[in-house]
């Protein structure tokens, strides 16, 4: 089993601004996705979308961060949609409840 | 199997490498792969925990975490020890929950580690010693 590196992707359409999550999101990349977040949860003309296919891990930090963006964008009345959540990450989302706060996003 | 230890600096950056032992030891053992899963995200709580309160490691003082493995046929036990203050884990433990249905706004930030452990092992047990802090995790093999 290698190690699956965190990475992010950033792309933008005409309507979002998406955030390609790759690899595993633990304690240890919080600095890292907190400041790529930093620059990009506050802007409002477009939707801001997490993209998780290639997540491969996730624990209660990672969750914990995508609860303070929904408060964020909630707080903001700005759209925020997560697609594509893989089957493990989406069990542990269903655990902690967090599944009953997230808007599902197709892919566009 | 005898016990397993690994030993790894009180740093965030090494709680991969317990989840890679952890994914060696619980497939030797015949755990599924929901098993597997559920136990990576589970130990890794305890080992952010213990990097999160207790001592931590830097240049001019080293500070480790303990994992420890063992089984007795029915069960993989999994031992995580920091040194450091206690943390008030025996109220913590009553207290985790899941996120509450409401308003975002008032959601809760943090506080889901220590219910995520509970909710993906068997057995969940905190020691506090004199060293420190002592969480003790079984998982039944199937």
């Amino acid at each position: 089993m290698a190690v699956n590196q965190f990475h992010v992707e950033q792309a933008e359409t005409k309507d979002a601004y998406i955030l390609y999550v790759s690899g595993e999101l633990d304690l240890s990349v919080v600095p890292q996705f907190r400041s790529i977040l930093g620059s990009i949860v506050n802007l409002t003309n477009k939707s801001l979308i997490l993209n998780l296919k290639d997540l491969k891990y996730i624990d209660s930090t990672g969750i914990g961060i995508i609860v303070s963006v929904l408060k964020i964008r909630d707080s903001l009345k700005a759209p925020f949609l997560v697609q594509d959540i893989p089957p493990p990450v989406k069990r542990l989302f269903d655990l902690t409840g967090i599944s009953g706060y997230l808007t599902e996003g197709v892919e566009n | 199997m005898r016990e397993i230890r690994l030993q790894i600096p009180s740093h965030a950056d090494y709680i991969d490498v317990v989840r890679i032992c952890l994914y060696g030891i619980a497939s030797k053992l015949g755990f599924s792969y929901e098993d597997i899963e559920d136990m990576k995200v589970a130990v890794s709580e305890a080992c952010n925990n213990a990097v999160l309160h207790g001592l931590k490691s830097s240049a001019d003082a080293h500070t480790a975490i303990d994992i420890s493995f063992v089984t007795d046929n029915t069960s993989l036990i999994v031992t995580v020890r920091n040194d450091g203050p206690a943390f008030v884990y025996t109220d913590a433990l009553e207290k985790a929950a899941p996120l509450p249905a409401g308003k975002i706004s008032e959601l809760p930030i943090g506080g889901l580690g220590i219910y995520l452990m509970q909710a993906l092992m068997d057995e969940v047990a905190v020691h506090t010693t004199e060293r420190g802090n002592e969480v003790v995790m079984t998982k039944y093999i199937p």
